[in-house]
């Protein structure tokens, strides 16, 4: 397309590429680099919402501090079995990485990616108070472990259940337009109503849960408000809620796999789930790295389940890292603070974006 | 001299009859529909007070008042961001204990030099009450209420437990007497004796807070956290024992605790003076479970007296006084209207803060009201801080954390009082 200047005269390729870029750079600029910054410029201060409002020499510049109160504690110590079974099961992982690179079967690609993901669980997860010591903030790393523990529950759940939806409505006839119309549907409410609809049906009262269990002789179940059922609880509401847009990436997907290598696979005998794992998996592989990948970064940013259902109890163990940011925030009116988990979620999430680049430029080698 | 600007220009915004302004207004209470601004017939806290709110726009010459839509669970989140954002509200409701934090920012408007040619008179209010909107010698609100946890009774459920003397409910003084009678209720009736939130809202918390106060001791002194005290367990232990003996169920949210009442599940309910109008109105109805319904003071177990109290109160932006005075001085319209009214709002319950309110025939007319009467001379709050929200949330996990998942007594107070400490420092 040719591009023209003021003086209509036709412009060349780089200033094309300039001018059309523009109106993005500016905006990109603007509402996401400038903040971006503004908000690491906030978390090297002492900053609270209200009172630099009305008054913005009210700030005091404190360094990193704001990380160490976070990040770190009085007395810290490292040992290999400070959490036994994260650990372990990391420098098992590390260990099988290894030693499957040095007979060749994986890619040195994934080697490093699996080993690094192993390492950094095995020295990050070592680290704890020793005698005396105490964490600055007791309740940011288990905030980080529920967010986590969150993700690692509701990822895996929505790629299988969307996955095998997918297959389930990947055929043109008029019912499975409707089916795809209804898995879809929950994707569109917002999460005032999703949490309404299901903070319903876990009531132990007059729930809908509640009453088949009473029906079969069960006493209802507490769902909010048991330590035991919250977070899943949660988790199953997100995965109600999410499973629309992944279905539809992987029926995108699953509709440009040829017919023709299916029909080819079934002159070998090979139908069902056989064809499913030769020919489906093989061949959705770069849609489901992108559907994992955008769900891990969706979901490590998850607030309004936590706070609308449980408010993040009972014990904290539902507190998840975007709501602690939140009453930071503005309950607690600390702005570098909050700015401060911010940046470091900001981390989390650019670490997850590097493995989908690694993984992406992996699959063109 | 700027003083005598304002001055001029708040007079002049009085005298002259016709300057429509459109005063926004915060507030939370929860949403009414259809709440009309008929001020003496409205039920329950939203109706009556967005009826007080519609009167005000109707019969305040030039002003009309438009509600902003807020939610009750993030009011304050909403309300800082809007501060924060320089577009706060005009008029706006709050809680006394949030004064520290609001008008130690600069963020509200000092009113006590405008409130006698608003037309409210701060000789009528209770001393407690403009205590309660005073902040280093400074009016920064109109005080609406007292209001405290009560124990709102299910009369027919004490009276199988054999707990009615004289048509009122007999209610312990000791912690001895309150197991008794809890096991009591359960042996007679088969029901629990105490229903409450304790799972998600504070009550637990504004339990545990009296009972501590009623030992003589406290949360927090100045810049020191007490969280982990012989009287603080001792009052927990309160608690625990009723959930392990089946007395009362920690595991109830607000919705489910007020409906197990309503539904004749339990002899008293713990909730504020809030829901007085709206549970005797429920009693009246023939297909609610609940019939013969008493609201009783909070009981004293130990030796003081002191129970959780509140208070609700207005106040207007400091940046609308600076920046806008005619505006300001129809906010301060919108406020002696709602002052004037303190008699329609004490009919959700609420106890009234104005002097004049409180010696009238019709304010001890209002249903149960001689039946907590006492609850005023126990009334007791947290100590002023600027952490206070972030207080309440830790003391309310800690607590929680408790009874809903077996978390170590010491362990629990030895947190919040880490963490609150922490705030404190800050």
């Amino acid at each position: 397309m040719a591009v023209y200047g003021w003086s209509g005269k036709r412009l060349g390729q780089k200033s094309s590429a300039a001018l059309l870029l523009t109106p993005f750079v500016v905006a990109y600029l603007a509402f996401l680099v400038i903040p971006f910054l503004n908000g690491i410029w906030i978390s090297l201060h002492n900053w609270n919402l209200m009172a630099v409002a009305f008054d913005p020499n009210a700030k005091e510049f404190v360094g990193l501090r704001n990380y160490e109160r976070i990040l770190w504690g009085k007395n810290i110590v490292w040992s290999p079995a400070a959490s036994p079974l994260v650990q372990w099961s990391a420098a098992f992982v590390l260990l099988s990485t290894l030693l499957l690179t040095a007979f060749g079967k994986i890619s040195r690609g994934t080697a490093v990616l699996v080993g690094s993901i192993a390492l950094i669980l095995f020295v990050a997860c070592g680290f704890h108070p020793g005698a005396g010591g105490r964490w600055y903030d007791r309740r940011f790393w288990p905030t980080v472990g529920n967010t986590i523990l969150f993700v690692a529950l509701t990822v895996p759940s929505i790629t299988i259940i969307s996955l095998s939806l997918a297959v389930l409505v990947n055929r043109e006839s008029r019912a499975m337009a409707v089916f795809r119309t209804i898995f879809f549907l929950s994707q569109v409410l917002s999460v005032t109503v999703v949490t309404l609809i299901w903070q319903l049906l876990f009531s132990p009262r007059q729930g809908l849960i509640a009453n088949v269990i009473t029906l079969f002789g069960g006493s209802p179940i507490h769902w909010l408000t048991d330590e035991r059922f919250a977070m899943a609880a949660i988790v199953i509401t997100t995965v109600w809620w999410s499973l629309g847009i992944a279905m539809i990436l992987f029926l995108a997907g699953l509709q440009d796999i040829s017919r023709d290598i299916y029909e080819a696979a079934a002159l070998d005998n090979a139908k069902g789930w056989r064809a499913f794992r030769h020919i489906t998996l093989p061949n959705l592989k770069r849609t489901i790295t992108l559907v994992v990948v955008l769900q891990i970064i969706l979901h490590f940013q998850v607030f309004g389940q936590s706070h609308l259902m449980t408010g993040g109890g009972p014990n904290d163990s539902t507190q998840t890292l975007v709501r602690y940011i939140y009453q930071t925030g503005f309950r607690d009116s600390e702005l570098g603070r909050a700015t401060t988990m911010a940046v470091f979620l900001f981390v989390i999430m650019g670490a997850f974006s590097l493995v989908q680049f690694l993984l992406g430029r992996e699959d063109k080698d | 001299m700027k003083q005598i600007i304002l001055a001029t220009m708040l007079a002049a915004g009085f005298a002259s009859p016709v300057m429509a302004e459109d005063i926004s207004l915060g507030r939370f209470f929860g949403a009414c529909e259809n709440a009309g601004s008929d001020t003496k017939t409205s039920v329950g806290e939203p109706c009556i007070i967005q009826s007080i709110i519609n009167a005000a726009s109707e019969q305040i010459d030039g002003v009309t008042v438009n509600t902003l839509p807020t939610d009750w669970g993030n009011y304050y989140d909403q309300l800082k961001a809007a501060y924060a954002g320089k577009t706060p509200p005009n008029v706006h409701v709050m809680h006394r204990y949030r004064v520290a934090e609001f008008a130690g920012t600069g963020a509200l408007a000092d009113l006590t030099d405008d409130l006698a040619g608003a037309g409210i008179d701060v000789s009528d209010w209770e001393a407690a009450a403009k205590a309660g909107v005073t902040y280093n010698g400074k009016i920064y609100g109109v005080p609406m209420d007292f209001h405290a946890n009560l124990w709102h009774v299910n009369m027919d459920i004490m009276q199988q437990a054999g707990l009615v003397k004289d048509g009122k409910p007999v209610l312990p003084t000791s912690v001895d007497e309150l197991m008794a009678q809890a096991k009591l209720v359960k042996e007679k009736t088969g029901k629990e004796y105490l229903i409450g939130d304790f799972s998600q809202f504070e009550t637990g918390v504004r339990v545990v807070m009296s009972l501590i106060w009623q030992q003589g001791a406290d949360l927090y002194n100045g810049d020191t956290a007490t969280v982990n005290t012989p009287e603080a367990k001792a009052a927990i232990k309160v608690l625990t024992d009723l959930f392990a003996a089946g007395y009362a169920d920690p595991k109830y949210n607000y919705t489910d605790s007020q409906q197990a009442f309503l539904n004749g599940e339990g002899a008293i309910l713990i909730n504020g003076t809030w829901v007085v109008d709206y549970y005797d109105s429920q009693a009246a109805d023939p297909a609610v479970a609940l019939k013969n319904y008493y609201a009783a003071t909070f009981p004293i177990l130990f030796k003081d007296k002191a129970a959780w109290a509140g208070s609700h109160m207005w106040a207007i932006p400091a940046m609308l006084k600076q920046n806008d005075p005619a505006k300001y001085a129809a906010a301060l319209k919108v406020l002696a209207f709602i002052n004037d009214h303190d008699g329609d709002w004490a009919r959700t319950g609420h106890m009234a803060v104005r002097k004049s309110v409180l010696a009238s025939d019709a304010y001890k007319a209002l249903p149960h009201r001689t039946e907590y009467a006492t609850t005023a001379g126990l009334a007791r709050t947290m100590p002023p801080s600027k952490h206070y929200g972030a207080i309440q949330d830790t003391l309310n996990r800690e607590f929680q954390a408790i009874w809903l998942t077996n978390k170590d007594v010491d362990a629990a107070l030895s947190d919040a009082e880490l963490d609150i400490q922490d705030l404190l420092d800050r």
